[in-house]
């Protein structure tokens, strides 16, 4: 009886879970145990890529707005399950009779288009066939733009092979197009694979890479292309890997979003790594997860990098070099080296870069974040920032008049960008160096510069916030104790969110709202941040971590120049000096010797070309230079 | 699908009918035919839906301004060539382009490469021979588009960022560039580039003299404005034009020596009367605020133009003392051309 009753209880669930809108994103946390099994693994993962293609399969049939019609996203997912194709192909006709402007309409149909080459009927697909005729496509302006443009007209390019220019909005026949496209995506993964990425380790814009590339794999016919594709993809995951723990990201970002900096969990970057990973829940709808799904079964992820975000025991330091986005003018390098170091313990991790501008809008330079049980709502992190906003940092980066530039990047979905309370962003002012667990962050802002002043993010989530008299701030996230240092006198507001509201067909609206984290906000031009953190595990107390951090040497001048001299809590000895190389136990850091790769799992010498990922026994090489790929299982 | 497109087309209808006046004067007599090149795209990103037409205009006889060509609101720059006018190069997001039949069908002539040109201007006395200005630098083509060589030889590695550039009537492969270090000049078809006006940052324009080939002036981002009374090889600065903020682009009038006008989304519009020496504001008719994208002079008329970003296009038959709009709503003009009617 009784185990009749569980069978009926478990059914019920079962119903009521398949019932719901997003199982994965309304249930509860995965469990964090690694999958041993190969083909358990796999079974896995194609689980959850069809509850993304079901889920937005059926989006629009539950919708109860029965005037809502079908986009693109749910023409493809029914089309790869095959269902109602004749509604499919009728709203496709209709659907390109208005066809977009730019790389995001490009590569949504290029979706449909080769998922539906056997299913939709000739006239639907003529008419995506004519969009790309009549239709001029705007190529945009950034590299995720042109890596999406690239692929969706390199794709279209090879459906319809052999056709002349008037038959392609470029004016370019089928070949010409192939070839710019295909030199392209060359030179960006070469770029990648040599100096570093551009758009690193981002929350969001993981997906403007990703999708191009799974498609790619999956849909070209030139064998050397689809394989560029995958090991693309390989590239692209195993930082992720490398920088997640339990699937969230971790450490700085050339792109993120206000609320996605603060809450680490919420990004398309958690799609990700529950899609591949299956250790943290996906993000509310997806996101571009429903593109990279309709394909995402082409896609076999490699052992190697699955462990590597699942199965570690140790701490590590990973150095990466990496690039900022491509300067157009006001600056004596086209692309500047970013130096990024994140430190991965169990319970937290601490990430970094040198300080600069790597993107002129939503990059996030350096942070602590900690784990937690279940991320959603949560924000465990703790990073200061100067809220640097300037017309003049856009036009290094964007080929624009002066005056428009910072309330046009507000108005286009940036909010945060000129508001002195802002989150995100870099600045030319701030100087950051990380040893092991450590951050010291100085700033020496001019006089005149926009917002003079320094933020520092305080969550909500964090226990025994302490204001000590030694200057120090402690506080504990999660099994993480903090210890955070501010260089100059400071008062706290509240942490305003921003919250999307309908569009409506208009522009961006927002509104803000007080989120229950605070910002400690410091109006001193020439300021700084010391943050240390440390594993509640390793003391038997709290009041023992605040005793060890009081304890620490630690001297540090304002004027004229900041400048730190501290022991960490590892007994390094560094000094810090605003516009100088850190010096560490003595020794100046040399920049010059930094490598694309170098950590215990990830290793590529600048200019390689070449990505070794270990983990234990696995080793794979990704190889562009020979376009090889090998797997090794090493002997124990 | 029916429903959303009535009013769809409504609006099409209301935005060509909008942006038409009925105060333009009739320009059929008018010795030149007048374009403009301008972004009807308020609120648009990349990725959004462009549901206004912006892109390449030609003025009509009755003097409305009538959409031509691809419907692409980042066409900064235009050029014809001067043998025939239906053979138009853009400079455009997404790179050159060149129409050979008046706008009904176009290619993209660059490549990849290059990205976001500014500007570009088929040299008149050797019309097979394009320059454009782009962020990279400056590429020249010798064959109508069809290939783009690098020619940046006396241009610094970091500093050649160009916004305008401009080929003098006089000479064959005599140029002028508008670059964020300075103005260049080439003398020999790009093959080398000399410096003869060094700013700190970009140069927005340069415009030769209508009046007088010896005659340029230019525009700054931040060094105000200058002139050139020798083809362009030395500068004096006009001290009573501000320098403060940005200055768009210059104008020179065709019909009067002495009349010049400057347009500024700081300090809106400014005109000379008497050749560069003293400067009015003329923005008290404009809306407010007076930001304006640029100014353009009929050179048949000396009517003054001037785009208000993303407002409207106005007019001006008192060389700006009074406005009354016209047309192109919500609009950001990025360039006008007048081309006589007697050359194609």
């Amino acid at each position: 009886m009784k185990s009749q009753l569980f069978l009926i209880l478990s059914l019920a669930t079962l119903i009521a879970i398949s019932a719901r809108a997003q199982p994965s994103y309304e249930g509860p946390h995965p469990e964090l145990t690694v999958v041993e099994d190969a083909a358990q693994r796999r079974a896995e993962y194609l689980q959850r890529v069809n509850e993304v293609i079901t889920w937005r399969a059926g989006l629009i049939d539950r919708d109860p707005d029965p005037t809502k019609k079908l986009d693109i996203a749910t023409i493809s997912a029914k089309l790869v399950l095959k269902q109602d194709i004749d509604q499919c192909s009728e709203r496709v006709i209709e659907l390109m009779k208005e066809p977009g402007t730019g790389p995001f309409w490009m590569f949504p149909t290029v979706g449909v288009a080769f998922i539906g080459r056997d299913l939709l009927s000739p006239e639907a697909q003529a008419s995506i066939r004519e969009a790309w005729r009549t239709a001029f496509q705007l190529r945009g302006d950034t590299e995720n733009h042109f890596a999406m443009y690239y692929t969706a007209l390199y794709l279209m390019s090879e459906l319809y092979p052999n056709e002349p220019g008037n038959s392609w909005y470029t004016g370019k026949s089928s070949e010409e197009n192939l070839a710019e496209s295909r030199e392209y995506l060359i030179d960006w993964m070469d770029l990648m694979t040599t100096v570093g990425q551009g758009e690193f380790n981002p929350t969001h814009y993981i997906g403007e890479y990703a999708v191009p590339m799974i498609f790619l794999t999956s849909w070209a016919k030139d064998p050397e292309m689809r394989l560029r594709g995958k090991m693309a993809l390989d590239w692209i995951f195993a930082g992720l890997a490398a920088n997640t723990i339990n699937g969230v990201l971790r450490g700085p970002n050339a792109r993120v979003g206000d609320n996605s900096v603060v809450e680490r969990w919420n990004c398309l970057a958690s799609v990700f790594s529950w899609l591949n990973f299956g250790n943290c829940p996906p993000q509310k709808g997806y996101s571009f997860g429903n593109y990279y799904a309709l394909a995402a079964s082409n896609y076999e992820l490699p052992e190697v990098i699955y462990r590597i975000a699942t199965d570690r025991k140790d701490s590590f330091v990973q150095r990466d070099l990496k690039r900022s986005r491509h300067r157009w003018r006001y600056s004596d390098v086209g692309k500047a080296p970013i130096y990024k170091t994140t430190y991965m313990a169990k319970d937290y991790a601490v990430g970094s870069y040198q300080g600069g501008m790597a993107d002129p809008i939503q990059t996030h330079v350096w942070d602590v974040t900690w784990a937690v049980p279940d991320p959603r709502g949560i924000h465990p992190t703790m990073f200061s920032v100067h809220p640097y906003s300037a017309s003049k940092g856009m036009q290094m980066y964007f080929n624009v008049r002066p005056d428009t530039m910072v309330k046009a990047v507000a108005a286009e979905g940036k909010p945060s960008y000129d508001e002195p309370d802002k989150l995100v962003g870099c600045s030319p002012y701030e100087q950051v160096f990380q040893d092991l667990d450590t951050i010291v962050a100085l700033y020496d802002i001019p006089q005149g510069v926009r917002f003079p002043q320094i933020n520092g993010f305080f969550s909500k989530d964090l226990v025994n916030l302490t204001e000590d008299e030694s200057g120090w701030i402690f506080a504990q996230g999660g099994e993480t104790y903090l210890a955070y240092y501010p260089l100059a006198d400071y008062e706290w507001i509240p942490h305003l969110g921003y919250r999307n509201l309908p569009r409506n067909g208009g522009p961006y609206r927002f509104e803000r709202y007080d989120t229950g984290s605070k910002v400690l906000t410091s109006p001193h031009l020439k300021n700084g941040t010391i943050v240390q953190a440390a594993a509640a595990s390793e003391f038997k107390s709290f009041s023992e971590f605040q005793a060890a951090i009081r304890a620490l040497p630690l001297e540090f001048t304002l004027d004229p120049t900041p400048t730190v001299t501290m022991r960490t809590l590892r007994g390094k000895n560094i000094v810090c000096t605003y516009g100088e190389a850190p010096i560490v136990d003595g020794e100046p850091l040399d920049y010059t010797k930094w490598k694309l790769f170098e950590g215990p799992y990830l290793n590529a010498e600048k200019g390689s070309r070449k990505l070794t990922i270990t983990h234990g026994r696995l080793k794979r090489i990704l190889d562009f230079n020979t376009l090889t790929v090998s797997d090794t299982v090493m002997a124990e | 699908m029916t429903k959303l497109k009535i009013p769809l087309i409504l609006l099409v209808i209301l935005t060509a009918t909008t942006s038409c006046v009925s105060n333009q004067p009739k320009h059929s007599a008018s010795k030149h035919d007048a374009y403009i090149s301008a972004a009807v795209n308020k609120s648009y990103v990349i990725g959004s839906r462009i549901v206004t037409v912006g892109g390449l205009h030609q003025r009509g006889d009755d003097g409305k301004w009538q959409h031509f060509g691809i419907n692409d609101h980042s066409i900064f720059a235009m050029s014809f060539d001067p043998r025939d006018h239906n053979i138009i190069y853009t400079a455009a997001l997404n790179g050159a382009l060149r129409t050979l039949d008046g706008g009904k069908s176009w290619r993209i002539m660059t490549s990849w490469d290059i990205t976001e040109p500014k500007d570009i201007c088929v040299d008149p006395n050797a019309p097979d021979t394009v320059y454009l200005g782009h962020p990279g630098g400056i590429a020249v083509s010798p064959d109508q588009g069809f290939t783009w060589l690098r020619k940046e030889k006396g241009l610094p590695d970091r500093g050649k960022y160009t916004q305008t550039i401009e080929v003098d009537r006089t000479q064959a492969g005599r140029v002028l560039a508008g670059c964020e270090t300075g103005i260049y000049l080439t003398e020999n078809g790009a093959e080398s580039w000399r410096r003869v006006l060094p700013t700190e940052e970009t140069v927005n324009d340069i415009q030769q003299s209508p009046h007088d080939p010896n005659v340029w002036l230019t525009v700054t981002q931040s060094a105000g404005a200058w002139i050139s009374r020798d083809r362009g090889l030395t500068w004096k600065n006009l001290p009573e034009v501000p320098s403060a903020s940005a200055l768009y682009n210059i104008a020179f009038d065709a019909t009067n020596p002495q009349r010049l006008a400057i347009g500024s989304y700081t300090y809106g519009v400014l005109t000379s009367e008497d050749g560069g020496d003293t400067w009015a504001d003329r923005n008290d008719d404009l809306p407010d605020p007076h930001q304006v994208w640029r100014v353009g002079i009929d050179p048949d008329t000396g009517r003054l133009y001037a785009s208000v970003y993303q407002v409207a296009l106005f007019a001006s038959d008192d060389f700006g003392q009074t406005w009354q709009e016209a047309g192109l709503e919500e609009s950001a003009v990025h360039s006008f051309v007048f081309l006589p009617k007697n050359q194609k």
